[in-house]
C-alpha cells in the first residue's frame, strides 16, 4: 500500500499548522498584531495553494473519506475567504482584549473544521468537522468573558449547540444502522430497500440538528442573541461561515445521500424543506422589519437568507444547487461586508442601534456607499451580486433547464419574491437613515486600514460579481455537477 | 463608431452621473454644468440616431450584440437595438432629461447628488427602451427605480419618506412578479427548443410557439408588472403619493418617461411574445382601461391640489394608452404608442407648471389661487397651453393621440357589436375638458386672489422659461406634423398587429 497523496489536503494542513503555531508564537511575542498577521499569512498561503489546485483541476480522494473535487475546492475557497475577511476585521476589534493567541488559533481550527465538512465523504468525517467548528465557536462567542452579554450568548449557544449535536448524531447513527455504511454513496445505494419509518425518524433528527446550525425556523431562536452578544467579527464568522457549513452538511446528507436514492421518501422530504423554507424566509423578514439594533436586524435577515437557501433542498435539481452555491458565495460578500462595516463603526464608537447610522453619508461617504451597496445587494437589486444569485436560485423553482415545465414550486418562488420585496423595506430604511437624515454630529469618521481593506474587497466582489458573473456561475455549475453526480 | 452608437448613448449619462457625484462640497456648483454637458451629448446622439435611422428598411437597427454571460445553463447577451417605437421613446427620454436639468438649474440642496441621480436614471430609462434581452431589460428596469427613490426621499415634499418607500416597494413587487413571468418564458422556450441552456434574448423567446394556456398565465404575470407601472386602476395607489411628493424634476421624469416603461413593455413584450395571451386578455384589458380613464377623470375633478390633479390625469391618459393598445389593431397600437409620446411631452409641461406654482406661490391648492394671469402672464400662458394640449385641442400633439385611440376603439367596438362603449371614451374627453377648464378658471382667471400674498411673486424664470418654451414648441410641432413620429411607430405596430391577426 502506497502512502496517500498529502498534497491533496495541503490547504487543510497549512491552516492546521498555522493554528498550532499561533499559541506558541503568542507566548513568545505577546504581540496581538504579530499573531494576527501570521494567521492572515497562513490563510493566504492556504488560499494560494487552493487557487492553484482549482486552476490546475486537481481532484482525487484522500483515504476515501476526504474528497477533493470541484465542489469541495470551491467551498473550501469560500470558507477561506470568510476567515480571511474575519481576520482582517479582527485585527483592530480585539486589540484591547487579552488572549489573542487563543482567539486566532480557535478561528483557524474552526476554519479547519469547515474545510473538513466541505470535503467529507462520510458521516463520521462530516460530524467531526461540524464539531471541530462548533467547539471552537462556543469559545469564540465567549471571548469577552467579562461582558455579561457575551457570557449569556455563549451559554445559550453552547446549550443549544449541544442539543443539536446530539440530535444530529442520533440521526446519523440510525442512518448507519439501517444502511450499514457511513459513506454517502453507499447510503444512497442502500436506502431504496431500507424501512421508511426508521428513515423518517432519522431524517427528522438530522433536519432538526442541522436546522439549528443553519437557523431554520423553528430552530433559529439562538441566532439573534448570539450574533448580538458576540464580538462582531465572530458574528460575521457565524453568520456567513458556520451557517454555510451547516448548509454544506445538509446538501451532502440530503442531496447526495437521499435524493440520489430516488426513494419515495425523497418527495416527502422535499415538501418538508419547502415548508421550512417558506416559514423561515417569511419569519426572518417579518421580524427583521421591527428591529432597532443593526446586528439583530442582520441576524434576522440572515435567517431569511437561510430560508432562500432551503429552496435548493426543496427543488433539488443541479440547477437549484448551482443557484444555492452561488447565493452562498455572494452572501459572504454582501452580508460579510455589512457585518464588517458594523464592526468598523463600533470600533470608532458609532453605536449598534440603527438610529446611530443617521447622517453617516456625510461622516464617512465611502463606508456609507459600501453599506448601501451591500444592503441593496442583499435585497436583490440589480446589477449587484445578490441579484445574480437570487436570479439563478429563484428561477430554479420555476423550472429545470431543458425539462418540461411542471410549475410544482412556483408558489414557493412567489413567496420568495414577496419576501424579497418585504426585505427591501428594512434595508432601504438603513440607506435612508444614512443618506437622507441628519445625524447628531457631522464629525468625519476615520476607519482603520484593515477594516477598509476588508470592506473594499467585499465592495469590489459585490459589484464585480454583479457585472461579470460568468466565471463564478460556471464554477458553481461544475461544483453542483460534482456533488449531484 | 456607428456600430457602438447606442452603447455610447447609454453610458454617457452614467459617466456624467459618476463625475457629478464626485463634485462634493465646494465643487458642487459645477455639478449642474456636468449635468448639462452629459445630458446634451445623449440628446445629440439620439438625434443623430433618429435622423440616420433608415425608415425604408425599418426593423431593428444599430444592433449591438455581445455575449455577456454564457455557462452550461445560462446565456445572457448584451443586445441593444432600436426600432421606430424605441427611437421615439429614446428621443423623449433624452429631451426630457435635458430640459429637466435646465429646469432644475437653480437647485441648491446637494446639487451634485441631485444631478447624479437624474443622469443615473437616464441610463436606466434608455436601457429599458433599447435592450433586446430580458435579463438586460430587467436590470435597466430596476436600475431606473433606485435614483427615483432617493429623489423623492431627499428633495420631496412633507410626506416624502412614506411616498418614497411606498413607490419603491410597490413597483419592486410588480417587477419581481414580472420577473417570474420572464423566468417562465425562458424555461418554456428552452423546453420547447429542447436545449438545457436558458437564453434570454427577445429573438429566441418570441415566436417560439408557447402553448395557449402557458401564454395566458404568463401574460397575466407580465401584465401585472406593467399595469402597476403604468399605472392602471386598481394598482395605481402609489402614483398620487409619489407624484405629489416628488420634486418637479422627479415628477416630470416619473410621469413623462417612467410610466411609459409599463406601456412600452406591454407592447414590446406581452403583445409580441405572447399573442395568444393578448387575445385572451383583450376584454379584461379594455375594462381596466375604461375604468382607469373614467376613474382618473373623476378623481381629477375632486382634487384641490393642482399637482395631485395632474397626477390623476396621468392615470386617465395612460388608460387611454392602454385602450388603444388593447384594441390589438395596428392603428390602435400605434395610437397608444403615439399617445405615450404625446403624454410624455405634455405632462412635463404640466408638472413644471405645478412645480413653479408650488415654488413661487408657496401653495398648490387651487381654491387659494385665482387671477394669476394678471400677475404672472408667462406662467399663465404656459399653464393654459399645457392644459389645452392635455385636453386634446386640435393642432396639438395630444389631439392626434386621443383621436386615433378613440377611432381605433370605435372600430373595435363596432366590430364587436358594442358601439355604445364609445360613449365611455367620449365621456372621458368631456370630463377631461371639464376638470382642466375648471381648474384654469379658478387659478389663473378672475380677480387676483387675496387668500395668499402675491405681492412678491415672480413670474417664470429664464431657465424654467426655456424648458417650458422648448416643450411647447415640440407639442405644437408634433401636433401639426404628427407624421414625424407616426411614421416611425406605425411599421412596428403593424408588424405586431400582423402576428395578432394571425391568432384571432
Amino acid at each position: 500500500m502506497s502512502l496517500p497523496d498529502f498534497t491533496l489536503i495541503a490547504p487543510q494542513l497549512i491552516v492546521l499548522v498555522t493554528a498550532l503555531i499561533i499559541p506558541a508564537l503568542y507566548f513568545l511575542t505577546k504581540n496581538d498584531k504579530v499573531v494576527g498577521l501570521v494567521s492572515i499569512s497562513g490563510v493566504l498561503l492556504s488560499g494560494a495553494y487552493l487557487a492553484w489546485m482549482i486552476i490546475d483541476g486537481v481532484s482525487g480522494d484522500f483515504l476515501s473519506v476526504y474528497a477533493v473535487d470541484d465542489f469541495s475546492l470551491l467551498l473550501t475557497g469560500l470558507f477561506l475567504t470568510v476567515v480571511f475577511l474575519v481576520l482582517l476585521s479582527s485585527l483592530n476589534t480585539v486589540e484591547r482584549d487579552h488572549h489573542h493567541g487563543e482567539y486566532y488559533a480557535l478561528l483557524l481550527t474552526a476554519t479547519s473544521g469547515m474545510m473538513f465538512v466541505a470535503c467529507a465523504q462520510d458521516l463520521i468525517g462530516l460530524f467531526v468537522g461540524l464539531e471541530l467548528t462548533s467547539m471552537s465557536s462556543y469559545a469564540l462567542v465567549a471571548f469577552r468573558k467579562n461582558d455579561p452579554r457575551a457570557a449569556e450568548a455563549a451559554t445559550k449557544y453552547l446549550v443549544i449547540g449541544g442539543l443539536s449535536t446530539a440530535m444530529t448524531l442520533y440521526g446519523f447513527s440510525l442512518l448507519y444502522g439501517m444502511t450499514q455504511s457511513t459513506m454517502f454513496v453507499d447510503i444512497a445505494a442502500a436506502i431504496g430497500s431500507a424501512p421508511t419509518a426508521g428513515l423518517m425518524i432519522s431524517m427528522a433528527l438530522i433536519i432538526a440538528g442541522l436546522g439549528f446550525k443553519v437557523t431554520t425556523v423553528p430552530f433559529h431562536m439562538w441566532a439573534p442573541d448570539v450574533y448580538e452578544g458576540a464580538v462582531t467579527p465572530i458574528s460575521t464568522f457565524l453568520a456567513v461561515g458556520s451557517k454555510k457549513m451547516g448548509f454544506v452538511a445538509l446538501f451532502k446528507v440530503f442531496l447526495v445521500g437521499f435524493i440520489a436514492a430516488q426513494a419515495t421518501v425523497v418527495t416527502d422530504m422535499q415538501y418538508i424543506f419547502a415548508a421550512l423554507a417558506a416559514i423561515t424566509m417569511t419569519l426572518g423578514n417579518v421580524v427583521a422589519l421591527s428591529q432597532t439594533n443593526i446586528k439583530r436586524m442582520l441576524a434576522y435577515s440572515s435567517i431569511a437568507q437561510a430560508g432562500y437557501l432551503l429552496i435548493v433542498l426543496a427543488v433539488a435539481t443541479p440547477y437549484a444547487l448551482t443557484g444555492g452555491i452561488l447565493h452562498m458565495i455572494t452572501h459572504v460578500f454582501m452580508k460579510g461586508g455589512a457585518f464588517i462595516i458594523v464592526a468598523a463603526l463600533a470600533y470608532v464608537a458609532v453605536g449598534e442601534r440603527i438610529d446611530d447610522y443617521k447622517g453617516l453619508a456625510r461622516r464617512a461617504p465611502l463606508v456609507a456607499f459600501s453599506m448601501s451597496i451591500f444592503l441593496f445587494s442583499l435585497a436583490g437589486v440589480p446589477p449587484l451580486a445578490g441579484f445574480v444569485s437570487k436570479f439563478v436560485l429563484f428561477s430554479s423553482g420555476v423550472g429545470e433547464p431543458g425539462a418540461a415545465l411542471s410549475g410544482e414550486w412556483v408558489w414557493l418562488i412567489f413567496l420568495a419574491v414577496i419576501n424579497s420585496a418585504i426585505s427591501l423595506y428594512y434595508y432601504a430604511r438603513v440607506v435612508k437613515y444614512m443618506y437622507v437624515d441628519e445625524g447628531e454630529t457631522s464629525e468625519r469618521i476615520k476607519v482603520p486600514v484593515p477594516f477598509m481593506i476588508a470592506i473594499l474587497i467585499c465592495l469590489v466582489a459585490v459589484i464585480g460579481i454583479g457585472l461579470f458573473p460568468e466565471p463564478l456561475i460556471s464554477l458553481c455549475e461544475s461544483a453542483a455537477a460534482a456533488l449531484m453526480n | 463608431m456607428a456600430d457602438m452608437m447606442l452603447s455610447l448613448l447609454l453610458f454617457t449619462p452614467l459617466v456624467g452621473a459618476i463625475l457629478a457625484l464626485f463634485m462634493a462640497g465646494e465643487k458642487s456648483k459645477y455639478a449642474r454644468w456636468v449635468a448639462l454637458i452629459f445630458s446634451v451629448i445623449p440628446l445629440a446622439i439620439s438625434l443623430v440616431v433618429l435622423t440616420s435611422y433608415d425608415m425604408v428598411a425599418g426593423g431593428t437597427q444599430f444592433l449591438e450584440q455581445y455575449t455577456w454571460i454564457e455557462t452550461a445553463f445560462l446565456k445572457m447577451q448584451y443586445i441593444l437595438g432600436v426600432d421606430g417605437l424605441s427611437l421615439i421613446m429614446v428621443f423623449l427620454t433624452s429631451i426630457l432629461v435635458f430640459l429637466v436639468v435646465l429646469f432644475s438649474w437653480e437647485e441648491k440642496e446637494r446639487p451634485n447628488f441631485f444631478f447624479a441621480l437624474i443622469l443615473g436614471m437616464e441610463t436606466g430609462l434608455l436601457g429599458v427602451f433599447m435592450a433586446a434581452d430580458y435579463f438586460l431589460f430587467f436590470i435597466f428596469w430596476e436600475v431606473a427605480l433606485i435614483p427615483m427613490y432617493f429623489l423623492i426621499n431627499i428633495w420631496g415634499g412633507p410626506r416624502r419618506h412614506y411616498a418614497a418607500i411606498k413607490f419603491f416597494i410597490y413597483t419592486h413587487v410588480a417587477s419581481l412578479i414580472m420577473l417570474i413571468g420572464i423566468f417562465a418564458m425562458a424555461f418554456g422556450a428552452a423546453s420547447i427548443l429542447g436545449v438545457s441552456q436558458l437564453n434570454f434574448a427577445f429573438d429566441t423567446i418570441s415566436g417560439v410557439g408557447f402553448s395557449s394556456t402557458f401564454q395566458i398565465l404568463v401574460f397575466g404575470l407580465l401584465f401585472f408588472g406593467f399595469a402597476v407601472k403604468m399605472p392602471m386602476v386598481p394598482f395605481h395607489t402609489w402614483l398620487p403619493d409619489a407624484h405629489v411628493e416628488a420634486p418637479t424634476a422627479g415628477s416630470v421624469l416619473l410621469a413623462g418617461v417612467m410610466l411609459k416603461m409599463g406601456s412600452y413593455g406591454l407592447i414590446r413584450i406581452c403583445l409580441d411574445a405572447l399573442p395568444d395571451g393578448a387575445v385572451a386578455w383583450q376584454i379584461p384589458m379594455i375594462i381596466i382601461a375604461l375604468v382607469s380613464i373614467i376613474y382618473g377623470a373623476l378623481a381629477c375633478i375632486a382634487q384641490r391640489d393642482l399637482k395631485k390633479m395632474v397626477a390623476f390625469s396621468s392615470i386617465n391618459h395612460m388608460g387611454m394608452v392602454l385602450l388603444g393598445v388593447a384594441t390589438l389593431s395596428d392603428v390602435g397600437i400605434a395610437a397608444g404608442a403615439f399617445l405615450m409620446f404625446a403624454h410624455g411631452l405634455i405632462t412635463a409641461v404640466l408638472f413644471m407648471v405645478c412645480g413653479i406654482t408650488g415654488h413661487n406661490l408657496g401653495t398648490r391648492q387651487i381654491p387659494l389661487l385665482g387671477g394669476l394671469a394678471a400677475k404672472m402672464p408667462n406662467y399663465a400662458a404656459f399653464m393654459m397651453f399645457g392644459f389645452m394640449a392635455s385636453l386634446g385641442l386640435p393642432g396639438l400633439v395630444g389631439f392626434v393621440g386621443e383621436f386615433t385611440v378613440l377611432s381605433s376603439f370605435y372600430d373595435w367596438a363596432l366590430a364587436e357589436g358594442m358601439v355604445w362603449l364609445i360613449i365611455l371614451g367620449l365621456l372621458s374627453l368631456l370630463l377631461t375638458a371639464g376638470y382642466y377648464l375648471w381648474a384654469m378658471q379658478r387659478s389663473i382667471f378672475g380677480p387676483l386672489t387675496d387668500r395668499i400674498d402675491t405681492s412678491k411673486v415672480n413670474d417664470v424664470n429664464i431657465f424654467e422659461g426655456i424648458s417650458l418654451a422648448a416643450l411647447c414648441g415640440l407639442i405644437a410641432l408634433f401636433g401639426i406634423f404628427p407624421a414625424l413620429a407616426w411614421d416611425l411607430i406605425f411599421p412596428v405596430a403593424s408588424d405586431i398587429a400582423a402576428v395578432l391577426v394571425g391568432v384571432i
